[in-house]
């Protein structure tokens, strides 16, 4: 006996779940032909946006739709390895999104896609040229002296390091989301090159950087067997339009990995990696010694629980180096890496107490 | 693992852990890393043999190989990146903005 059929159903109910069961095998039907046929694919990172400044592939993005009550603005620093949309997946299931929503001037910093170009970009390049440059143009556009820094994953480090090494940075909050801190505690992935047992340029192709490939096959590797259990429940939702739309969301976000600079790459391994360089709170960059300690403002830690990626023992010892002390905050947050951009913890979660945390720490709507 | 799966979904979901937790942590283990590493160094090798023996073969008949194509992209690229390097720099002195200064 089906053990999810109570045994005392009445025949209207009998009927009424033959009839659903029918439908859904309709629906299951013409989703699983859509979905093998690559048609109807979600459309991803559409939340309505500007271009206001660009450098090589780097672009600045400051997003449209929302009343902007609340001040300064908060530029997003995106990771190096992973394509920016994560934070704006679909309508109704985006952080820039709710973030626009309740009343917050949203800016992303988006690296492109790297390629020969791109591979002399060490992490200099990032923070003492990049960084400085798009937020002088999102102070401009916006009207604001000073910034809402969040950084996602190696972003995050990057906006750390900028926070930290320039004169009048004007950072006024430093959100680091899922950013790594204690490389030895990045797990499998890592470990292969903090043990030597890989060579950097071993994985540097002749475009000069790491291509998307080897990135994604590692993240991959973290977990094999996964693409099953997805699968699996995928067959078993196909009927949910919208959970084959988030499925497919996801699914083609977390194959589309983009080229990691190999001069940033070389430096990521030593310093970081090997050395574990940010956990003595200083790093040298461009013939100086950034201290993570000379931070200004306030620092919001922000980490999720079941991070299998970033796990939080690499992220807690931010809450010892950066900035001052008084001012730091720790946010944990149920959920995987990619928490801080989508799912059901996220919006449940993430983007409320985010977003609430943001503008507490904002000037009110004059 | 939600209670209200169909009976096939919780067994595939069981069987995919009972599967893939010894395969993650095999691939955490020393002896993965090791294999790692030792078939990235042998494909280097046998790509790198196989490259010289070709492009050997391509240059007797006057004709340029792969690698020969690959090096000069990359010099292309490299002055490509010192021109955009020099844009840069000439586009800062024109247009000196307000921003940060290294601390």
């Amino acid at each position: 006996m089906n053990p999810r059929v109570p045994s005392t159903l009445s025949p209207g109910d009998l009927l009424g779940r033959v009839n659903r069961d029918v439908e859904r095998s309709i629906l299951r039907a013409r989703n699983g032909i859509r979905y093998v046929r690559g048609t109807h694919r979600p459309a991803l990172g559409v939340t309505p946006k500007e271009v206001i400044w660009k450098s090589g592939k780097a672009e600045l993005w400051r997003y449209q739709g929302g009343d902007r009550r609340y001040g300064p603005p908060v530029v997003i620093v995106h990771s190096l390895v992973s394509r920016s949309y994560i934070l704006d997946l679909r309508p109704g299931n985006s952080t820039v999104e709710y973030m626009t929503g309740a009343g917050l001037d949203v800016f992303m910093l988006d690296w492109g896609v790297p390629d020969e170009l791109d591979a002399d970009n060490d992490l200099e390049r990032y923070v003492d040229w990049y960084l400085p440059r798009a937020l002088a143009e999102a102070r401009r556009v916006s009207g604001h002296q000073e910034v809402t820094l969040a950084g996602y994953c190696l972003g995050g480090v990057l906006a750390a390091l900028y926070a930290a090494g320039h004169e009048g940075a004007n950072v006024r909050n430093l959100i680091l989301m899922a950013t790594p801190v204690d490389f030895s505690e990045m797990g499998a992935m890592v470990a292969l090159l903090r043990e030597g047992r890989l060579d950097p340029d071993q994985m540097i192709d002749d475009t000069g950087n790491v291509p998307a490939d080897a990135l994604y096959s590692g993240f991959y590797m973290l977990a094999p067997t996964t693409e099953v259990a997805q699968k699996a429940t995928l067959l078993e939702n196909l009927w949910n339009d919208e959970f084959v739309e988030g499925f497919q969301a996801m699914a083609t976000w977390s194959r589309d990995h983009v080229p990691f600079p190999g001069a940033a790459f070389r430096q990521l391994v030593e310093l970081l990696v090997r050395q574990n360089i940010l956990t003595t709170g200083s790093m040298p960059l461009s013939g100086r010694q950034v201290e993570l300690g000379n931070v200004q403002g306030n620092v919001l830690n922000a980490m999720a629980e079941r991070d299998n990626v970033v796990p939080p023992a690499a992220v807690e010892p931010v809450m010892q180096l950066v900035g001052d002390p008084t001012r730091r905050e720790e946010l944990r947050l149920p959920g995987g890496h990619v928490t801080f951009g989508t799912g059901r913890t996220a919006f449940k979660h993430t983007m409320p107490q985010l977003t609430g945390w943001i503008i507490d720490h904002s000037d009110p709507p004059s | 693992m939600p209670a209200n799966n169909p009976l096939w979904l919780r067994v595939v979901l069981r069987l995919e852990r009972a599967i893939g937790e010894p395969i993650e942590s095999a691939v955490r283990s020393d002896t993965y890393f090791d294999v790692v590493s030792k078939t990235t160094r042998v494909r280097r090798t046998v790509v790198g043999t196989a490259e010289g023996v070709s492009r050997r073969c391509l240059h007797l008949l006057n004709l340029p190989a792969g690698s020969d194509i690959r090096s000069m992209r990359q010099q292309l690229a490299r002055m490509e990146r010192r021109l955009n390097r020099l844009s840069d720099e000439v586009s800062e002195l024109d247009e000196p903005g307000p921003r940060s200064g290294v601390r």
